[in-house]
């Protein structure tokens, strides 16, 4: 009882680490998602971020400037995936898989140019976790909880705003019905285009704090594919959590909560590939059991041609 | 101001709101509205009368701001405007009711009412002040509706309310409803045109988009009948009549008779339903326990108002959609458990509602089309293997007969007009010598000379013996050709009468009164 | 009835571009691929090189040689087959994004068969593809029925499934049939039982290559001369009208997306007998991915395939000259292509390039887009 006891914080501590990551880009999916824009590109936009944030974090050595240097790759990124799907008309999917495509690359190629060769980078100050006073005292969850970097604190903060942004504000209210009826949107006045450029580009900014704090909050470098499937475990949150922020984070706690029980199991009683596989195989289970599209935003995936 | 009063007396000495002068609107060679003029009264209800495809729709978004005029000018309370977008629309007091509707099903009423516009409280949407409004608007106006209900809940006639609202909400004073009554039972028309005089007797003037004659004679104050894009007349509704305004609509009288040999029905019944039940898409029941017998030589029609359960049932006796309960023969054979493909192959030919999603691939070549049913059997195909060649062939003979312009099987069929591709459907469906023709709303959306080629063909199958099923919203087709007429109301067939039926006849069984009554 | 369960949407958007007006149907890839390298060109002059002689040190790698031109087709072969993959589900109406998870399912059928069987020489190689194929058929079929007869939307499916295979592919090729090596990976087939290269002159280019094209021919014909193929094209462009047909829509989308399954499982195998010898973890990456631009470069017909995926492997194999010569690195070639990618199906960029009514040529209609998630 001792040990399960004493294996529980590092385990709840875990979890929250690899969740971090998956609610930020969940979060950021979710924006697009719900003004209609498919963005399967998560994963490049994290990939993206984190280069960018180690790069900007070693040329200024400041944490901060490295964060801002992420948000901004995350933005234009997602802005060019906006540029394509909303204004040229181009395929949501197709334009999403070449941002991940262009990413991978993209970083490879930087790497060589900025770092001299691929693999990792030189390390750089990141987000260090700092205990929040008190809090961090509690029993077995407060270090899980509040002995963490400071963008795990961010991401505390952000799922509720988000909730509330989404659920409970004008712009959340175009921004849904967007997504499920731009003729609609439309004809009350408001702007289908400007919408998705908002939702598309919160997207980028969201899934930019996933992958600052892979390569910044996690560890301290960047290394080559490090978001290793990530944005399409986000994006498998999303889906499982019902494009609910609430639900989305939540499902992004159980991902992450697989993860942590398998690293801290020595023995191989089950081998790592199926606990890795868990997610997608949830949200296929998921998608099969609801139907798949009763669920989703209703007019995602169509470009919006106005008469 | 309250004095104002709506109907026929005094709009006419009111003051203009709106005035449309000279507009033209082209479509590359089309032109859809020449030098269109009107004239809109405060508390008036002006309708607008034309056959589908005269331009009414492309006028009222000009008005809208979704179409930009190639010509014209636009004047709101005598003051020339420019309105380029739904919101400019909107800003000058012009709201419109689309005839499909915009709204978004899972937000409730009252989201749907201020999206756009939203009521706010600090930085949050003040929902609750959406719900006042939204109350306070339907009582005013006596439009029923829950402000806390989600819109995909709401039935057709409720959702047509909400749109209203929505317009009502943004304080326009000139609400141009589009077709309103295409989609709504009688009782919810009779609601509507209730709720239109109390917003006129509130001072708001409307128009009335339709090509049904006689609603505008009971609601309107003045007609403007649009014929080929042009305006034909304007007319008081007190000073007119259903006749003259049909003559002013088509162009020439109506009552044009098909020319039609006696029936030579046979006592064979080659296709029959028994208490055949159907859903919808949705899941609703769509048919609801309908018996019917076609027999050789004979057209039998079924007339209905749309969204009655006509297409359902043509789809379900086609094979095309799964059969709930009851039973279907064809030829006396039991097929209700058998799918369009075996269907097909006994003889059963089928010219889909829906041409343009149904009847054809329209990015399929003419050929493959010709083929779309045929394409597993000999000669086309064997042993797995097609014949591009030998369909290419057969298309080539019966495009020909069956007059598709152009008659090239390697034309795509998305490239043809839509009375060629109509012709491009029966040259499939007949030319194979079926012997039981289901033939759903077959002359919608096409031309006159199509019109009456497709008339023709559907008698000419019926002098060769052919038993024929034919469904229409258009009753002066079902009436020129039927030997027998059903009328089809809430998924049941609620009488059987002759061509000869009055138009109220007709009319008291499609707004669902059993014959019964009738004849009681 | 032969209506099923959750096949019922619409299909069009890049389907309608990309697949009709023949006449035109150079246009978008045209554009995409011009407008990549002028990107490209803008990245070499940001590094400090000179762009021609970057591109001439592309050029030259792909094809300057008979070395470079076995190494380009060596990098060719398994895009034809993903290329293929995607193409065959979207004819159908349907979007093959497993080619990934699938192509690696072929590859740990080749590296376990490949050893088991090896002792037959190379009456192994025909046995172990076709083991590869119905690998990939199973495989792929799964997405097929989830959307068929679950209404599961196949896109989101088959990423989903990708990891699943991957995951599952590192499993086996450690696990049950993994060599106790310092390298995680399956044991090596023996030589006997591998693809033969062409020639010495041209490297390490197989005999795969042309079994990617005799598979192209298997498509073109399947596609245009089978019952089968009319099928799914026609349910490709209209499952209404199919379904009016009497078309079976489940059994169309099952066996689009399974018979997609195969070719990138027999691509699996490809490269297992015949680049690799065995399957290492990790394995190649991205090439399920880039079928996906191979397709659509190619207008998702097999010629195009072919074309596209030459394309991609001159590309990638120039990359490799280009790094030598000059400083850029050979990542360039992929950012490349992503761009190509990211340009291919941009309907209103073209229209901006070349005029509306161009465009409206090239793509051969006006589709409105309805395919949705």
């Amino acid at each position: 009882m001792e040990d399960f006891l004493g294996a529980i914080g590092p385990i709840l501590q875990s979890t929250v680490r690899n969740a971090t990551p998956l609610v930020f880009a969940a979060l950021g999916g979710l924006f697009s998602e719900r003004s209609g824009v498919v963005n399967i590109g998560l994963e490049g936009l994290m990939l993206i971020a984190a280069f960018a944030g180690v790069a900007g974090a070693h040329f200024s050595g400041s944490a901060l400037v490295g964060l801002g240097t992420a948000l901004a790759a995350g933005l234009l990124f997602a802005l060019i995936h906006a540029l394509m799907c909303v204004t040229f008309e181009a395929d949501q999917i197709i334009s999403g898989t070449a941002i991940n495509l262009l990413a991978l690359s993209g970083t490879g190629f930087l790497m060589v140019v900025i770092f001299g060769a691929g693999g990792t980078s030189p390390r750089v100050n990141g987000f260090a976790s700092a205990a929040i006073p008190l809090l961090s005292d509690i029993p077995i969850i407060g270090r899980a909880l509040f002995d963490q970097s400071l963008l795990v604190y961010l991401m505390y903060v952000l799922v509720p705003v988000v909730f509330f942004v989404v659920f409970r504000t004008p712009f959340g209210l175009r921004l849904r019905a967007t997504g499920e009826a731009p003729e609609a949107v439309d004809t009350a006045g408001v702007n289908v285009a400007r919408m998705r450029y908002y939702g598309v580009a919160l997207s980028g900014l969201l899934a930019a704090c996933g992958g600052v704090y892979l390569s910044m909050g996690l560890l301290s470098a960047f290394t080559e594919n490090m978001t290793g499937g990530r944005g399409f475990i986000a994006l498998a949150a999303l889906i499982f959590g019902r494009w609910n922020p609430i639900g989305a984070a939540g499902a992004a706690l159980l991902f992450g909560f697989g993860q942590a029980v398998t690293f801290s199991v020595n023995e191989q009683a089950i081998p790592i590939e199926f606990i890795e596989m868990l997610p997608y195989l949830l949200t296929i289970i998921v998608l099969a059991g609801f139907g798949g599209r009763a669920i989703a935003p209703a007019a995602i995936g169509k470009p919006y041609r106005k008469e | 101001m309250a004095e104002e009063s709506g109907g026929v007396l005094g709009a006419a000495d009111a003051p203009i709101v709106l005035e449309m002068r000279g507009v033209t609107k082209r479509f590359g060679p089309v032109t859809a509205n020449d030098d269109v003029s009107l004239t809109l009264h405060r508390g008036e209800v002006l309708g607008i009368l034309g056959e589908n495809g005269a331009g009414k729709s492309t006028l009222m978004k000009i008005l809208y701001g979704l179409y930009t005029p190639d010509e014209g000018e636009i004047f709101v309370d005598g003051e020339r405007v420019e309105i380029r977008d739904p919101k400019d629309a909107v800003s000058r007091g012009v709201g419109m009711v689309h005839q499909h509707f915009t709204l978004i099903p899972p937000l409730t009423v009252a989201e749907n009412i201020v999206l756009g516009a939203e009521p706010r409280k600090g930085l949050s949407l003040n929902l609750e002040e959406a719900v006042r409004a939204t109350e306070e608007l339907s009582q005013r106006y006596g439009l029923q509706v829950d402000p806390r209900a989600r819109v995909a809940d709401l039935s057709v006639g409720v959702r047509q309310r909400v749109e209203i609202l929505k317009a009502l909400y943004r304080n326009v004073r000139i609400l141009v409803l589009d077709e309103p009554t295409a989609v709504l039972t009688p009782q919810e028309t009779e609601d509507l045109f209730a709720v239109l005089k109390v917003l006129v007797a509130d001072g708001l003037s409307i128009i009335l988009i339709t090509h049904k004659l006689g609603e505008l004679l009971g609601v309107g104050d003045e007609i403007t009948i649009i014929r080929d894009g042009r305006v034909v007349d304007t007319v008081k509704a007190a000073e007119t009549n259903e006749r003259e305004l049909a003559r002013l609509m088509v162009g020439r009288e109506v009552l044009l008779r098909v020319e039609k040999e006696e029936a030579q029905t046979s006592e064979e019944v080659r296709l029959s339903a028994e208490n055949l039940s159907v859903r919808s898409g949705t899941g609703e029941e769509a048919v609801a326990g309908v018996s019917l017998e076609v027999r050789g030589g004979e057209i039998l029609g079924v007339a209905g108002v749309d969204g009655n359960g006509q297409t359902e049932l043509a789809e379900a006796l086609a094979g095309t959609r799964p059969i709930e309960g009851g039973a279907v023969y064809l030829d006396g054979e039991d097929v209700t458990r058998l799918g369009a493909d075996a269907l097909q192959g006994r003889g059963l030919a089928y010219v889909p509602e829906d041409r343009a999603a149904k009847g054809l691939v329209q990015d399929f070549a003419l050929y493959e089309n010709n083929a779309l049913k045929t394409y597993d059997e000999p000669p086309f195909s064997r042993f797995g293997w097609i014949f591009p060649k030998i369909m290419r062939r057969r298309a080539a003979e019966s495009l020909r007969a069956y007059d598709v312009r152009p008659a090239d099987p390697d034309a795509r069929a998305g490239s043809l007009s839509g009375g060629n591709q109509q012709k491009a459907v029966l040259a499939r469906e007949l030319s194979g010598d079926p012997g039981v023709v289901i033939a759903a709303q077959p002359t919608r959306g096409v031309d006159v000379g199509a019109i009456e080629f497709i008339h023709r063909q559907l008698l000419k199958q019926r002098s060769e013996g052919k038993a024929i099923l034919l469904i229409s919203l258009e009753l002066e087709e079902i009436r020129s050709l039927s030997d027998r007429i059903l009328v089809i109301y809430a998924g049941r067939i609620v009488g059987e009468v002759g061509p000869d039926a009055t138009d109220e006849e007709l009319g008291l069984l499609m707004a669902g009164h059993e014959i019964e009554e009738k004849s009681a | 009835m032969s209506q099923e369960p959750g096949v019922t949407e619409g299909r069009g958007s890049v389907l309608g571009r990309m697949v009709t007006g023949a006449a035109g149907a150079l246009l978008f890839p045209l554009i995409a691929i011009l407008l990549s390298f002028i990107i490209g060109a803008v990245i070499v002059l940001a590094t400090g090189n000179n762009p021609f002689a970057a591109y001439a040190a592309l050029l030259e790698g792909a094809v300057g040689d008979p070395f470079a031109l076995g190494r380009t087709l060596l990098y060719t072969t398994p895009l034809i087959f993903t290329g293929l993959a995607v193409a065959v589900a979207f004819r159908a109406g349907l979007f093959n994004i497993g080619g990934e998870g699938q192509l690696f399912l072929g590859a740990v059928t080749a590296a376990w068969l490949g050893v088991s069987l090896g002792f037959l020489g190379p009456i192994a190689i025909p046995l172990v593809l076709a083991a590869c194929a119905i690998t990939g058929f199973l495989w792929g079929s799964i997405p097929g029925v989830l959307k068929a007869y679950f209404g599961a939307h196949e896109v989101i499916t088959t990423i989903m499934l990708n990891y699943v295979g991957i995951y599952l592919a590192y499993y086996l090729a450690q696990h049950p049939l993994g060599q106790k090596g310092p390298i995680p990976g399956t044991e090596t087939i023996q030589l006997a039982a591998r693809i033969p290269t062409i020639s010495a002159a041209l490297g390490r280019a197989n005999y795969g290559f042309f079994i990617a094209i005799v598979a192209a021919v298997v498509v073109y014909v399947l596609l245009w001369r089978t019952r089968r193929g009319f099928e799914l094209r026609a349910v490709g462009l209209s499952p209404g009208a199919a379904n009016y047909a009497g078309m079976r829509l489940g059994l169309n989308t099952i066996l689009a997306l399974a018979i997609g399954g195969s070719l990138a499982g027999l691509g699996g195998g490809v490269e297992v007998l015949g680049v690799y010898g065995n399957m290492d973890v990790p394995f190649v990456t991205n090439l399920g991915f880039n079928g996906i631009g191979v397709a659509l470069l190619g207008r998702n017909h097999p010629v195009g395939v072919i074309l596209g995926a030459l394309l991609f492997g001159a590309l990638t194999s120039g990359a490799q000259e280009m790094q030598f010569a000059t400083d850029v690195p050979l990542q360039l070639a992929n950012v490349l292509l992503a761009v190509i990618l990211l340009l291919v199906t941009a309907t209103k960029l073209v229209e901006l390039i070349v005029g509306k009514r161009a465009r409206d040529f090239a793509a051969g209609t006006h589709l409105e887009n309805e395919r949705g998630l």
